[in-house]
């Protein structure tokens, strides 16, 4: 079956890999999700491939289908907050990306500087997508301030005035954010609509230009 | 009658004493403790000829166990290499025929990270370091002692920081490997005191095409090194923990974990965790000569696509499972990949033939369930038995699985204590030791298992945290069951 998703051919593939001219990966794409949570990762146990999407890469998120927003989510005062309130009504762009990633991180800038430039009624919001490290310095209960500090160091060094919020992730749960979400590069931007149905998904960096919006 | 405390045993440098240049010279001396006429003197004696290498990774420490007394014989804080907060990671010993007296080592070290610390906030973000050091023991006065001889990251300007593994075989004496999985990198050197580079290797995924492409990576012509030392290069800050293959992280990502060497042939195994393969490297030509899938219902291997200039591109259009550790048994008969997170198995290549692509997986080891991640491997000489890291995440301990290589079934479980890692077999082949770390904090000590009967023989405590070890092989032909074959 061939996909209707527009997976934007990121600007890493010219910077990085010029001597490739890779096709999209088309085939195979279409596949739905929300699959039933099976695996409790709290007792240690690893979910099932079928359980994540049938393999590491899982096909994304159709477009059209509705973002999902009932993850748990914080702001950067550490107050967790429902998600859906901060897209609800507005066109979107939702920016999934974890400080432990250069690539993701840098692209923010470049992200938030294109969309005040060419679409600065989009509703831009940066999301990480991951709680720190923190097992010799307080354990679990220190996740979220830990955190919500490392993304506000990150909004500030970057000179980022978009709202950020820090989503945890559970990559080993067939529940966690980045499995029910689909998305395993960073960082992954979707485009939804007021409704908040998905219009587009990009991943990785991109080299952004007036239409992609 | 009062006894001793130190002894030193006279002795030559024995012949055949392994090693690369810059061994010790003359007669000497080493200092170790006669623990004759002590409660536990006989006991401990069976393990004469055996020095165990402890690092320590949040401890930033090194050890040199004499298993035999037991006693520390020397030990080293890697501070003092200007590190601050050393967090040594993987070691692999050269061989020694009496390593009493002296032997080398190799060390790698990482900075400090998740889950551990957060890499990025301001306290951690400028401490540590991704370094390889060459280290050398040194027994031959009345004070023991340990060194660098080498720090190779800034000798070759390439820093990694995972596993290490010294070549054998066709590559014995020639060699040594390390691999990191944050800049997804291999480099390869000389084993002598002033190393040179013989080869980098990278590797790239486009999740768009769907292919991998492992590149040579080149010094810079008018430097002869690298620009990659320190955190340059790096694709994340922070390894892959166990079982988060499936992290969101660059999209390039591959988590490239180690280099190891089939010990009779010249071809050697990079083991790529987030795409479950292995490639398979001609070190001759030090060209990709395939790339094995070691999945239980993929192909054998990958398909190559192109190879361009000094880049060879393989089709990887999905990935069942990534895996971790992969290795050789010592005979060159197997090679064994350790998949691991959406399959806990472990996939056995007949690996004999020259040609890889004619490697096929003749069977897996399974049983493992949903808990257990098949992780690190450890081998006796005559390749009877494998062993098997069986990591677990928190509130499970893990274990320690004897496989039988006829069978390829699990026949025997040892519950050795909270985050347990590596195995090696002593230099006799008679038993095999194992450490755990408790995660860094909690229970974390050194366990001697008996290779025939199975019967712990002995439990040594440590503060420091194990995340790896290696016993120091006798000979080149030893160095097949140690940190060169499997890690």
């Amino acid at each position: 079956m061939i996909s209707d998703i527009q997976l934007q051919r990121p600007a890493w593939l010219g910077m990085r890999q010029r001597e490739f001219a890779a096709a999209l990966a088309a085939a195979g794409l279409m596949m739905g999700f929300a699959l039933p949570a099976h695996a409790d990762s709290t007792d240690g146990t690893f979910p099932t491939a079928e359980q994540v999407g049938g393999e590491v890469y899982q096909a994304p998120l159709k477009i059209g289908s509705t973002l999902p927003t009932d993850f748990a989510a914080f702001d950067v005062q550490g107050a967790k907050i429902d998600f859906g309130t901060v897209i609800k009504g507005k066109r979107s762009l939702v920016v999934f990306f974890i400080s432990a990633v250069p690539v993701s991180v840098n692209e923010l800038k470049r992200i938030e500087d294109f969309i005040n430039k060419n679409a600065p009624k989009v509703n831009l919001v940066f999301v990480n997508a991951d709680t720190v490290g923190v097992a010799l310095e307080g354990g679990p209960q220190k996740a979220i301030s830990a955190t919500v500090s490392t993304v506000q160091l990150v909004a500030k060094e970057h000179g980022l005035k978009r709202p950020m919020y820090v989503a945890p992730n559970d990559a080993l749960s067939p529940t966690g954010l980045s499995n029910r979400l689909a998305f395993r590069g960073l960082p992954t931007s979707f485009l939804v609509n007021d409704k908040g149905a998905i219009e587009k998904i990009f991943v990785g960096p991109q080299h952004w230009k007036k239409g992609d919006i | 009658m009062p006894i001793s405390r130190r002894d030193f045993i006279k002795g030559t440098l024995a012949a055949g004493l392994a090693g690369a240049g810059g061994m010790l010279a003359g007669p000497s001396f080493a200092a170790r403790h006669n623990s004759a006429g002590e409660a536990q003197a006989e006991f401990f004696s069976k393990f004469e000829g055996n020095v165990i290498l402890l690092p320590g990774k949040y401890s930033g420490t090194v050890q040199a166990l004499d298993l035999a007394v037991p006693e520390t014989l020397a030990w080293f804080n890697y501070g003092l290499t200007g590190v601050n907060m050393p967090i040594p990671h993987h070691i692999a010993a050269m061989p020694s025929a009496d390593p009493y007296i002296g032997f080398d080592f190799y060390q790698t070290m990482q900075p400090p990270m998740a889950p551990y610390v957060n890499e990025n906030s301001p306290e951690w973000r400028d401490r540590g370091d991704f370094k390889m050091f060459k280290m050398r023991y040194d027994g031959s006065g009345k004070q023991n002692s340990i060194h660098v001889v080498n720090d190779i990251a800034a000798t070759t300007g390439m820093a990694l920081g995972v596993h290490v593994s010294i070549g054998v075989g066709e590559n014995a004496k020639k060699y040594v490997a390390f691999a990191d999985g944050q800049k997804d990198m291999v480099l390869i050197t000389t084993i002598d005191d002033n190393p040179k580079i013989v080869k980098a290797l990278r590797a790239d995924y486009d999740p768009i095409a769907r292919q991998v492409n492992i590149s040579h990576v080149f010094p810079d012509p008018a430097t002869g090194m690298f620009d990659f030392q320190g955190r340059k290069g790096m694709k994340t800050s922070h390894e892959a923990m166990l079982g988060e293959e499936l992290m969101p992280a660059d999209p390039t990502a591959v988590f490239v974990d180690a280099f190891t060497w089939h010990p009779t042939l010249p071809l050697g195994a990079i083991l790529i965790r987030r795409l479950g393969c292995c490639a398979i490297i001609d070190t001759n030509t030090w060209e990709v000569r395939a790339l094995l899938s070691t999945a239980k219902g993929s192909p054998d291997n990958f398909p190559l696509v192109k190879q361009q200039g000094f880049t060879w591109t393989f089709a990887v259009p999905s990935v069942l499972t990534p895996l971790h550790e992969a290795g050789f048994l010592p005979s060159g008969e197997y090679f064994l990949a350790c998949n691991n997170v959406l399959q806990n198995n472990i996939g056995v290549f007949r690996a004999t033939d020259p040609d890889p692509l004619k490697w096929k997986k003749d069977k897996f080891v399974e049983g493992f369930g949903n808990k257990y991640l098949p992780l690190h491997m450890g081998n006796v000489p005559d390749s009877r038995w494998a062993y098997f890291t069986m990591w677990a995440r928190k509130p499970n301990n893990g274990y320690i699985a004897k496989v039988d290589t006829k069978s390829w079934e699990v026949v025997h479980k040892w519950d050795t204590g909270p985050d347990p890692h590596t195995c090696d077999c002593t230099v006799d082949g008679k038993y095999m030791t194992t450490v755990y770390s408790g995660n860094q904090g909690g229970e974390s000590g050194l366990v001697v298992i008996n290779v025939d009967n199975n019967k712990i023989e002995a439990r040594l405590p440590s503060p420091a945290g194990h995340h790896d070890h290696v016993v120091v092989p006798k000979d080149w032909e030893g160095m097949k069951s140690s940190r060169s074959t499997s890690v």
